[in-house]
C-alpha cells in the first residue's frame, strides 16, 4: 500500500495556503527570536560571571531579553491561532462535497452509515493536524536547524560538525527506519485498548452467560486474554520504542559531546566562554523541532488513512441519471419488461415481466431472498436493471430524472427513519408549506393520530435521536402518515406492517385499501393478511416471477402461493 | 475528586509497576536537567581555569565533571527507553485489572442494569469508559507526579545555591504547568463544550441522513438536510477557531512563564554571585538548569484535558458499579426443588418504586411437564414474566413458588441450573461454533456436539464450513443468518438438558418459511420438558397445550 499523501489532498490544501504560509513565517520569525534570545542570554552570563559587571549597567540587555520574550509569546499565540484556522475551509469544503456525492450516488450502495458518518466527521477532522501541525513543523524542521547551524559555523566549526552530523541522522533513523514501525505498533496498541472487542462481546453476552451459569468462569478468560494481548503487543513495542531511544541518543550525545569538546579547549584558554556558552544554549534548541516532528509524524499516518477513506467515497461512481420529466397524467401505470438484476455476478432478479395497473393494489410475496426488496428498489429508481426496462406510463424509467419520478412517489421502507425535528416536521418531510389539516388527516389514516395526541407535546413533540422515544410500530405508522401526506400517485411499501400487532395491522390495512384515491400501490408483504385485499398478487421465488393473480385465483391452483397460504393457516391459532 | 481517589485505590495492587514507571519518568527528566546544568557549570569552570593560568589548569579535575556529563547523557537514553516499556507494561496490566473488576461488579447486575433503551450504546460506552479510565495512569498519574517529584528535586538543587532562585523555579513551574493550563481549560470550556455538542449533533445529522438517504431523496428533503449540515459545520468551524485562539493563548502564556523564570533565575543567581555566595560557574549552571526544568511540566496541559475525560468516565462507571443488584441474593443456599411446577398467585412487579406495574396481579400455574403459550402485544408484560422467573427482577406483591419453594429462595444462578432459554437475544459469541456450543455444557464431547447440531438441523451447514466446528461465528454472530443463530440457541438447549425450557420470541424477525422449519426442528427438543413459549406470532403457540394472553400485566386463558 502506498504511503504517500494523495496529491488531490495537496490540491485541497491550496485553499489553506495563506494561513499555512502565515504560520510557517511566524514560526521562522520565532526561531530567529530564539537565537536572539540565546545571544543576549550568553552575553549577560558572560558579563556577570566573567567580567563581574553589576546588574544596573546590564539593564538595557535585560530589557531587550524581556522584549524578546514578549515577542515570542505574541508570535506563538498568532501561529497557533492561525494554524487552527488553516484547515477550516478545507474541512467545510470536503464535507459538503462528500455529502453531495453520497446523495448523488443514492442508496444503491448500502454502506454502514456509522462508518460513513465517521469518515465525514472524524476522517475529515483527521486532516487538520496534518495541515495545521505537520506541514508547518516540517518547514521548521528544516529552517530552524539551518538557522542555528548558520550561527554556530562562524563561532566553532567543531560543534558545527557535531550538530551537522547528529541532526540528519535523527530523521534518518526515526522516520526511515523506525517510525513507520512505531506508528503502526502504536496504532495497534490504541486499537487493542480502544476496541476491547472481546470485552464488549462478553458484556453483550452477559445475560446468555448467566443463563448457562458460566458468567463467573468468564473472569478468568478476560484476565487470560488481556494477558496474551499484553505479551504479544509488548514484544512489538520493545523494538518500536528503540526509535524514541534513537532521538534521545543523538540529542543527548550531541549536547554531551559539544560540552566535553568545549571543556577540553576552554581549559587551555584556547577559546572564549561567550561563544562556547552560546553554542551550548543553542544545542537543545537545535533538536526541538525534530522532537516536534516525532510527535506529529503519526498525524501524517492518520491523514493518509483518512484521505484514503475520503477519496474512496468521492471516487465511487454515481449511477447514470435520466433527464426527462415524468409526463403529467392522472394515474400511473408501471410495466416491468423482462427485468433482470444481478449484484456482483449473482442474479437477484431474472426476466420478471409484470404490470402494476394504475390505481390498483399489487402485493408482492415470496420467501426472504426471493428478490422482493430488489424489485422495490428498482421501481424506486435506486438501482438500475442489468437487463430489461421499467416503463412508467410508457416512458422508460431510466430516462426520467430521478427527482421528477420521486415527486410522484411515496415510499415506506422496511425500517423507516425519523429525522431530528418534531413529529409534525417528520410527517411533513419534503413538504415545507403544507397545511396542518392535511397532516392530521394523514396521521389519522395511518392509525397514528391517537398516539400522537397522547404525546406530551402532541404534534410538536421532538423526535429523539434515531426515533429513540418511539416504538417500532409507532415509527412505522409515522412513516405511513408521512407517505399519505404526500398525496402521491404511486405508493411503495416494503414489509410495512412487520412490527405491528394484529389489531393495528388490520386497521392500517383497512385504511390503506378504503381510501386508495387512484394511487398505484405496491406492497411487499411479509404475511398474507394484506395479500387477501390485493387487486393483484405477484409471487416471487428465487428471483423469478412464479405466479400472479388474485388471492382467490391463486388459492384455486396448486403452486407456491397455496403452499404459503396453507402454512399460514396451520399456524393460525 | 473522590472518584479519582477511588480509581487510584482500585489500581493500588499494581503499585510496584506504577511506581517503577513513575520513578523512571522522573529519572528521565532529571537526567536531562543534570546533563544541561553540569554542562553549563563545566563550560564556565573550565573557562575560568583556562583564564587562571597553568597552576589552576593542572589543579582542575577535568575527569569527574566530564564523566558526569557522559553519565547523564547515557542515563537519559536508557531511562527514556525503560520508562516507555515499563509505563506501557503497567498500562496493560491495569487494563486487565480494571476489566476484571468491572465485570465482577457488573455480573450480578445483568441484565437489569443493561436493559436501558439503547443497550448497544450503553455497552459501547462502558467499554470506551473503561479504556478512558485506563489512560489515567499513563496520561495523568505519571506526568503529574513526575512534574511534582522532578520539580521538587530540581528546586532543592537550586536551593543549595540560591533560595530565591529555587522559589522562582517552583513558581515558574506552577505557572507553566498548572495555572496556565487551568486558565486555558477555563477559557476553553465554553468553546470545548460547544465543539462537543456540535460534533455530536453533526454526527447524528450525518447518520440520520445516511440511514434515511433513500427517504430524503424520494421525499425531496435532501437539499434542506445538506443546508442544515452546512450550517452546523459553519458553527463548528467558528467554535474551533475560538478554541484555537484559546490554545494559542495558553501556549504563549506558558512559554512566557518559562522564559520569565529563566530571567528571574539569572537575576537571583547574579545577585547571589555579587554577594559572594556562589562561584562564577554556578550562574550559567542555574541558567541552563532552568531551561531544562520545564520539560517536567510540558505534558501537564494534556494531563489536565485527560483528567476531565477520566473524571466523567469514572463517574459513569462507578455509578453503574454501585447500583444495588435488583434481586438480593438469597441468604441461604437454594433448596433442591421438589418437582418443577411454577405457581404464580396475584404477582405484581414494578421496575422501580412508583413506576406503573409491569405485572399486575398475575396468576398463572405451570404444572411440571406442561407446555404453556403466552401471547400478547408488545408492552403487555411478556419479557417481565421472563425476568420474574429467571430472578432478574424482584416482585413486590403476591406469591410465587417454583419446585414447591418460595421463588425468593433462589438466586438467578440457581434458577439458571433448571432453565434453558432460547431467545432472539441469545448471544452468539465472537468465537468458534464449538465454543458457542460448549457454553451450554462444558463437558459435552464431540459426538454430543454433533448430535445437538443434527437436532438443530445445523450439522449440514457446519460440515460445509472449511473449518467445521472450529469456524468463527463472527462478531455478534454476523456470519450466521438470523435463522442459523436461532438454531445455535436450539443446539445449546439440546446440550443443556434442563427440565424447563423458556422460548422468548424465538422466531421474531424470521420470515415465514424459516419460522416453519425452525418450529419443526424444535418439536423433539420440547419432549419431556416443561415449556413456556412466549410470542405474538401464532405458529409456535400452536404447539402448546394451553395458551394465555397477557394484557396489562394480567393473564387470561385463551385456549
Amino acid at each position: 500500500m502506498s504511503e504517500r499523501i494523495d496529491p488531490r489532498l495537496m490540491r485541497e490544501g491550496r485553499r489553506a495556503r495563506g494561513a499555512l504560509y502565515g504560520s510557517i513565517a511566524l514560526g521562522l520569525v520565532s526561531a530567529w527570536a530564539v537565537i536572539g534570545q540565546a545571544v543576549i542570554l550568553a552575553r549577560l552570563v558572560e558579563a556577570i560571571s566573567f567580567r563581574h559587571i553589576l546588574l544596573p549597567p546590564l539593564m538595557p540587555l535585560i530589557a531587550g531579553l524581556a522584549a524578546l520574550f514578549l515577542l515570542r509569546a505574541g508570535l506563538s499565540h498568532a501561529a497557533e491561532a492561525l494554524a487552527s484556522r488553516a484547515c477550516l475551509a478545507i474541512k467545510s469544503g470536503l464535507r459538503a462535497a462528500l455529502l453531495a456525492r453520497l446523495f448523488a450516488r443514492g442508496p444503491a450502495a448500502e454502506a454502514a452509515s456509522a462508518e460513513t458518518a465517521a469518515t465525514l466527521l472524524d476522517g475529515v477532522e483527521a486532516l487538520d493536524p496534518y495541515f495545521s501541525r505537520y506541514l508547518p513543523q516540517m518547514a521548521l524542521c528544516v529552517a530552524v536547524p539551518l538557522a542555528i547551524l548558520a550561527v554556530v559555523l562562524p563561532l566553532d566549526w567543531i560543534s558545527f560538525t557535531v550538530l551537522l552530523l547528529a541532526g540528519p541522522l535523527i530523521p534518518f533513523f526515526m522516520v526511515l527506519v523506525g517510525y513507520r514501525a512505531e506508528a503502526a505498533n502504536q496504532r495497534q496498541w490504541d486499537k487493542l485498548l480502544r476496541l476491547g472487542a472481546h470485552f464488549l462481546d462478553v458484556l453483550q453476552g452477559l445475560t446468555t452467560l448467566k443463563l448457562f451459569g458460566r458468567a463467573r468462569d468468564e473472569i478468568r478468560i478476560i484476565a487470560r486474554i488481556s494477558d496474551e494481548y499484553r505479551r504479544t503487543t509488548m514484544e512489538g513495542l520493545r523494538i518500536a520504542f528503540l526509535t524514541s531511544a534513537v532521538l534521545e541518543f543523538f540529542a543527548s550525545l550531541a549536547i554531551a559531546l559539544v560540552a566535553v569538546l568545549f571543556g577540553a579547549r576552554l581549559i587551555h584558554g584556547h577559546f572564549g566562554f561567550y561563544p562556547a556558552f552560546l553554542v551550548l544554549l543553542l544545542a537543545p534548541e537545535y533538536f526541538v523541532p525534530l522532537r516536534g516532528l516525532a510527535v506529529h509524524y503519526h498525524a501524517r499516518m492518520s491523514t493518509i488513512a483518512a484521505a484514503r477513506q475520503i477519496f474512496a467515497v468521492l471516487d465511487a461512481p454515481a449511477p447514470p441519471r435520466g433527464t426527462a420529466e415524468l409526463a403529467a397524467a392522472a394515474g400511473i401505470e408501471i410495466v416491468c419488461a423482462q427485468l433482470s438484476f444481478a449484484y456482483e455476478g449473482r442474479k437477484v432478479l431474472e426476466d420478471v415481466s409484470a404490470k402494476f395497473p394504475a390505481g390498483k393494489l399489487t402485493v408482492i410475496v415470496g420467501a426472504s431472498g426471493a428478490g422482493k426488496t430488489t424489485l422495490a428498489r428498482l421501481l424506486l429508481g435506486f438501482l438500475r436493471p442489468t437487463a430489461g426496462h421499467i416503463l412508467v406510463n410508457g416512458q422508460d424509467l431510466a430516462e426520467i430524472a430521478p427527482e421528477s419520478w420521486w415527486r410522484a412517489l411515496a415510499w415506506v421502507p422496511q425500517t423507516p427513519r425519523l429525522f431530528p425535528g418534531s413529529v409534525e416536521e417528520n410527517i411533513a418531510l419534503g413538504l415545507p408549506q403544507v397545511d396542518f389539516a392535511r397532516l392530521r388527516a394523514a396521521a389519522t389514516r395511518a392509525q397514528a393520530y391517537n398516539f400522537i395526541e397522547a404525546l406530551p407535546g402532541r404534534f410538536a413533540t421532538p423526535v429523539g435521536e434515531g426515533g429513540g422515544n418511539f416504538s417500532g410500530g409507532e415509527i412505522q405508522r409515522l412513516a405511513l402518515a408521512r407517505a399519505y401526506a404526500r398525496h402521491a400517485r404511486v405508493l411503495i411499501m416494503d414489509e410495512a406492517t412487520a412490527s405491528l400487532d394484529p389489531q393495528t395491522e388490520a386497521a392500517v390495512l383497512d385504511a390503506l385499501t378504503a381510501l386508495n384515491e387512484g394511487c398505484t400501490t405496491i406492497i411487499i408483504a411479509h404475511r398474507l393478511a394484506v395479500a387477501e385485499r390485493a387487486d393483484q398478487i405477484l409471487v416471487l421465488e428465487a428471483g423469478r416471477l412464479m405466479q400472479s393473480g388474485t388471492h382467490a385465483e391463486l388459492l384455486a391452483v396448486a403452486g407456491p402461493y397455496r403452499e404459503l397460504a396453507r402454512a399460514g393457516e396451520a399456524a393460525n391459532v | 475528586m473522590s472518584d479519582i481517589w477511588r480509581l487510584v485505590r482500585l489500581l493500588a495492587p499494581r503499585r510496584g509497576w506504577m511506581l517503577a514507571g513513575l520513578g523512571l519518568a522522573t529519572l528521565t527528566v532529571l537526567a536531562n536537567f543534570g546533563l544541561l546544568a553540569i554542562s553549563g557549570w563545566f563550560l564556565a569552570a573550565t573557562a575560568l581555569a583556562g583564564l587562571a593560568g597553568y597552576a589552576a589548569q593542572n589543579a582542575f579535575n577535568f575527569f569527574t565533571p566530564s564523566a558526569m556529563v557522559r553519565f547523564f547523557a547515557t542515563l537519559r537514553v536508557g531511562s527514556r527507553y525503560a520508562e516507555r516499556l515499563v509505563t506501557h507494561e503497567a498500562t496493560f496490566r491495569l487494563l486487565a485489572d480494571l476489566r476484571v473488576w468491572f465485570y465482577t461488579r457488573l455480573e450480578p447486575l445483568a441484565p437489569a442494569a443493561l436493559q436501558a433503551e439503547r443497550a448497544a450504546d450503553l455497552l459501547g460506552r462502558i467499554v470506551s469508559d473503561i479504556d478512558t479510565l485506563n489512560l489515567f495512569y499513563l496520561r495523568v498519574f505519571v506526568p503529574v507526579l513526575t512534574a511534582f517529584a522532578a520539580g521538587l528535586v530540581m528546586a532543592a538543587f537550586f536551593a543549595f545555591f540560591s533560595w530565591p532562585a529555587a522559589l522562582a523555579l517552583i513558581l515558574g513551574l506552577a505557572l507553566n504547568g498548572m495555572l496556565t493550563p487551568l486558565l486555558t481549560a477555563r477559557l476553553g470550556a465554553r468553546p470545548g463544550a460547544e465543539i462537543n455538542r456540535l460534533t455530536a449533533r453533526l454526527r447524528a445529522e450525518y447518520v440520520e441522513a445516511l440511514q434515511g438517504l433513500g427517504e430524503l431523496l424520494v421525499f425531496g428533503a435532501a437539499p434542506q438536510m445538506q443546508a442544515r449540515a452546512a450550517a452546523l459545520n459553519d458553527e463548528l468551524a467558528a467554535a474551533q477557531a475560538r478554541m484555537g485562539w484559546v490554545a494559542g493563548l495558553g501556549l504563549a502564556l506558558s512559554g512566557l512563564a518559562a522564559n520569565v523564570t529563566l530571567l528571574a533565575v539569572l537575576l537571583c543567581g547574579a545577585r547571589r554571585f555579587e554577594e559572594g555566595g556562589i562561584g562564577a560557574a554556578n550562574v550559567p549552571m542555574l541558567v541552563l538548569g532552568a531551561m531544562a526544568a520545564f520539560e517536567a511540566t510540558a505534558p501537564l496541559p494534556g494531563a489536565l484535558q485527560y483528567l476531565g475525560q477520566i473524571k466523567a468516565a469514572a463517574r459513569r462507571i462507578f455509578a453503574l458499579a454501585d447500583t444495588p443488584p435488583p434481586v438480593a441474593p438469597p441468604a441461604l443456599p437454594a433448596p433442591e426443588p421438589r418437582g418443577y411446577g411454577l405457581e404464580l398467585n396475584a404477582v405484581t412487579l414494578r421496575y422501580a418504586p412508583g413506576a406503573p406495574p409491569a405485572l399486575n396481579g398475575l396468576s398463572l400455574s405451570v404444572p411440571e411437564g406442561r407446555r404453556l403459550g403466552i401471547a400478547g402485544a408488545s408492552g403487555a408484560g411478556k419479557s417481565t414474566l421472563i425476568n420474574l422467573i429467571l430472578r432478574f427482577h424482584e416482585f413486590q406483591e403476591g406469591t410465587a413458588r417454583f419446585g414447591g419453594h418460595d421463588l425468593r429462595a433462589y438466586g438467578s444462578a440457581d434458577i439458571a441450573r433448571h432453565v434453558t432459554v432460547i431467545s432472539q437475544r441469545s448471544h452468539i459469541f465472537h468465537t468458534t461454533i464449538r465454543d458457542n456450543l460448549l457454553l451450554a455444557n462444558a463437558r459435552a464431547d464431540e459426538a454430543a456436539l454433533w448430535h445437538a447440531l443434527e437436532v438443530a438441523q445445523l450439522a449440514g451447514f457446519v460440515r460445509s464450513l472449511p473449518q467445521g466446528l472450529d469456524s468463527l461465528a463472527g462478531e455478534g454472530g454476523a456470519r450466521l443468518s438470523g435463522g442459523q443463530a436461532r438454531r445455535v440457541a436450539l443446539a445449546r438447549a439440546v446440550l443443556k438438558p434442563a427440565p424447563w425450557l423458556i422460548l422468548d420470541e424465538p422466531t421474531e424477525g424470521l420470515d415465514y418459511e424459516t419460522e416453519r422449519a425452525f418450529l419443526r426442528d424444535l418439536l423433539p427438543v420440547l419432549a419431556g420438558r416443561t415449556v413456556l413459549y412466549i410470542s405474538h406470532r401464532p405458529a409456535g403457540l400452536a404447539l402448546m397445550d394451553e395458551v394465555y394472553t397477557l394484557r396489562d400485566g394480567r393473564a387470561t386463558r385463551r385456549r
